[in-house]
């Protein structure tokens, strides 16, 4: 049962690193904290339903698409909210307080619209019946969700580090006001950046119903507090860093599923609690956090 | 002289008896409380029972009001409802509310035991009775708390029942020994748990292997099912709400995992809902309650099952994103309950009340079956059969198909390999 659990939190703890990622990369550019992360993870979801629903789209087809359209969502929405934002005095309290209300909104217009069922996607569309991972009946689903979250690493990886934009985005990373001050478009790096998240978001969206079984338009919170686990373990402001505590949320939920059941729920919190005593950095941070 | 005093002392005492021989003035509108959760992980057993209620008001103002028999005459329902959004503090706030502030007459609690749990307290403190629609929870009912009665389904103690003693005498009889039960750690389904391990070690016959709760909020079920699958169970019992059977349902499906003989609540209790998202296959032979919404019961007041799925349809027609299921009838079902307490209640005093709900016990029979209350208030009537989703002829559907106890029984059982 220990071996089950490591290797299924392991694969399931993946598909939280491409949940937390967007959150991460928004805040180590911005040093703002989207709390309408969650609930932009539930508006893929629901695309992935409504075009298979409607059209009969498969899902990896959908994750595609919600690509395109959710970064050009993200550019507008980066503009219309977050220079004015940055502007104030204390940006990433009031981030919290901003992006709570949109998180609220989202929720209430999704429920007003499509009611407050669940909804979800077959589960044969990525193949039905389990995959043996070292032993371990995994769902195939999982496989899928797991190498689209290994190739976002990947692409986000590539983009930090051999493209131009990603070397300016970490320009950005490092000090805001020095990147300003040498010429940068700050707000086109970050508008790009914050599509980005908003596309990732959406990405995992589309895999949840396959991972949590259905979408609801009230999951957005609960889903913003294990991502904020994830990334505060991995170190705020490090994408990279979300890789790993991904794959440590997977694990300990696995690990707490197997041998403390009921307590499981309050994981999120006790490795948030955990780190911010013992590394208050996260395990890949500096000794001195900039947030 | 002294026929003039007597006079006077006459006059006196019928004015003095008078006013206390009236009849208090009637009102001009019966307020009735509600809450419904239209967000959060509630809402997807809120909404239809709020919608089965607002249904029952709507027919009776229809029809001009509902019979008061404490007024002798028809007073229309004025129903006052309010979104707790699936949250406990939000809805203890207004149970408060809709006792101190609204003065409701009649406080009908939102659907379910985790948000009728805070409404059990209040009630009490405030002597006000509750009309539980569908909290099972064992705790709230208690021999000195007289305001408090379960309408549309039985107490959690005594609703699984059907299941054990199905598996202890045809499950025994074909080789089932060995039993898994998963549950989600909250009043309803964790009680009923509780409940049937009890039933399992008291009758020696099936061995229970496995026993866990799990939260409410779980939505991935892979590893429990592989911890399960390890310890070869013939039979597995998940109890959870219908996020949680979702999730089981697709995971247990994905994991290839085969078992005798799976139950889990919703299977069949929202059945539509289910199905929608987990789809036939993940369905097949699997056991669960049949709710009122898939078993004909013949009552003797109000519409029967075909006909409130007609008014249902008329009112929510399809693609008006209300499910129609169990839920839907216990909302319906709590309007009947108060629609024959206002006809036979002495006056709107909480414990007349009280008084007229408990007279019916035994004697009321809806599309729901017969309500039969204990003394403190739980449902002891309306235990749902087992059932099982079998494939209908030839059909790409399934059937809910009542197998247990006999004399409920519309088929039989079909145990896996």
């Amino acid at each position: 049962m220990l071996t089950g659990a490591i290797v299924a939190g392991v694969v399931f703890g993946l598909y939280y690193t491409l949940v937390g990622l967007g959150l991460n990369l928004v805040f180590g550019v911005m040093r703002i904290v989207n709390l309408a992360h969650g609930d932009f993870l539930m508006l893929g979801g629901i695309a992935a339903w409504w075009l298979f629903s409607s059209f009969g789209l498969h899902p990896l087809v959908s994750a595609l698409l919600v690509i395109v359209v959710f970064v050009l969502v993200g550019l507008p929405v980066y503009y219309l909210v977050v220079p004015r934002l940055l502007r104030s005095r204390d940006s990433e309290m009031l981030s919290l307080i901003l992006f709570f209300g949109l998180s609220q909104m989202i929720e209430a217009v999704t429920t007003i619209g499509l009611g407050a069922t669940e909804r979800s996607l077959p589960p044969r569309l990525l193949g039905v019946g389990p995959m043996i991972l070292l032993g371990t009946r995994l769902p195939k689903a999982w496989i899928f969700s797991a190498a689209a979250s290994g190739i976002a690493v990947l692409l986000v990886y590539l983009y930090l580090y051999r493209t131009r934009l990603g070397t300016l985005t970490r320009a950005v990373m490092v000090s805001r006001d020095e990147a300003l001050a040498t010429g940068i478009d700050v707000n086109f790096v970050s508008a790009v950046a914050f599509g980005i998240s908003i596309a990732l978001a959406g990405v995992a969206g589309v895999f949840a119903p396959f991972i949590l079984g259905s979408i609801t338009p009230n999951m957005g919170v609960a889903i913003n507090i294990t991502a904020f686990a994830v990334i505060v373990v991995g170190t705020l402001g490090n994408p990279l860093g979300t890789l790993l505590g991904g794959i440590i949320y997977g694990v300990s939920l696995m690990l707490m599923q197997t041998y403390l059941s009921s307590w499981a729920n309050l994981l999120p919190n006790l490795l948030l609690i955990a780190v911010l005593l013992v590394r208050p950095e996260g395990i890949l941070g500096r000794k001195v956090r900039r947030a | 002289m002294r026929s003039k005093a007597l006079a006077l002392g006459l006059l006196c005492i019928a004015a003095a008896a008078g006013p206390a021989n009236a009849q208090p003035a009637a009102p001009t509108e019966i307020k009735i409380g509600a809450l419904y959760a239209s967000s959060g992980p509630y809402a997807s057993i809120s909404m239809p029972v709020f919608d089965g209620f607002k249904l029952w008001v709507d027919q009776v103002n229809a029809s001009g009001g509902a019979e008061v028999k404490a007024f002798g005459k028809k007073i229309p329902i004025k129903l006052i409802a309010y979104d707790d959004q699936s949250s406990t503090a939000t809805a203890a706030t207004l149970y408060n509310q809709l006792i101190t502030q609204d003065h409701v007459d009649l406080l009908v609690a939102d659907s379910g035991s985790v948000l009728t749990s805070v409404g059990v307290p209040i009630a009490k403190e405030h002597k006000q009775f509750l009309f539980d629609v569908s909290g099972t929870g064992a705790a709230f009912f208690t021999d000195d708390n007289p305001y408090i009665a379960l309408m549309a389904d039985p107490v959690s103690t005594i609703w699984p029942h059907y299941i054990s003693d199905y598996l202890a005498d045809e499950g025994a009889k074909q080789g089932i020994k060995t039993v898994a039960i998963l549950y989600s750690t909250n009043d309803f389904t964790g009680t009923q748990a509780a409940a049937l391990k009890g039933f399992f070690e008291r009758d020696g016959k099936v061995k229970v292997v496995y026993y866990q709760g799990v939260p409410t909020s779980t939505s991935n079920y892979t590893v429990l099912i592989n911890n399960i699958a390890a310890l070869n169970p013939d039979a597995v019992l998940e109890l959870g709400y219908v996020g949680n059977d979702i999730a089981f349902l697709r995971n247990l499906q994905d994991s290839g995992s085969q078992f005798r003989f799976v139950f889990t609540i919703y299977a069949g209790t929202e059945k539509e809902e289910i199905e929608k998202n987990v789809g036939i296959s993940a369905m097949t032979n699997i056991f669960s309650y049949v709710p009122a919404s898939n078993y004909e019961y013949t009552p003797n007041f109000g519409m029967n099952l075909t006909e409130f799925h007609d008014a249902w349809l008329k009112k929510y027609p399809v693609g008006s994103n209300v499910a129609f299921g169990a839920n839907a009838v216990y909302g319906y079902m709590a309007g009947l309950v108060i629609d024959r307490t206002l006809a036979s209640t002495k006056s709107l005093d909480q414990m007349d009340i009280h008084d007229a709900v408990f007279g019916l016990s035994g004697q009321l029979k809806t599309l729901d079956s017969t309500f039969v209350l204990r003394k403190d208030g739980a449902q002891i009537g309306e235990v749902t059969p087992l059932g099982q989703l079998q494939p209908a002829g030839g059909k790409e559907e399934l059937d809910l198909v009542a197998v247990y106890p006999p004399d409920l029984a519309k088929g039989k059982a079909v145990l896996g390999k």
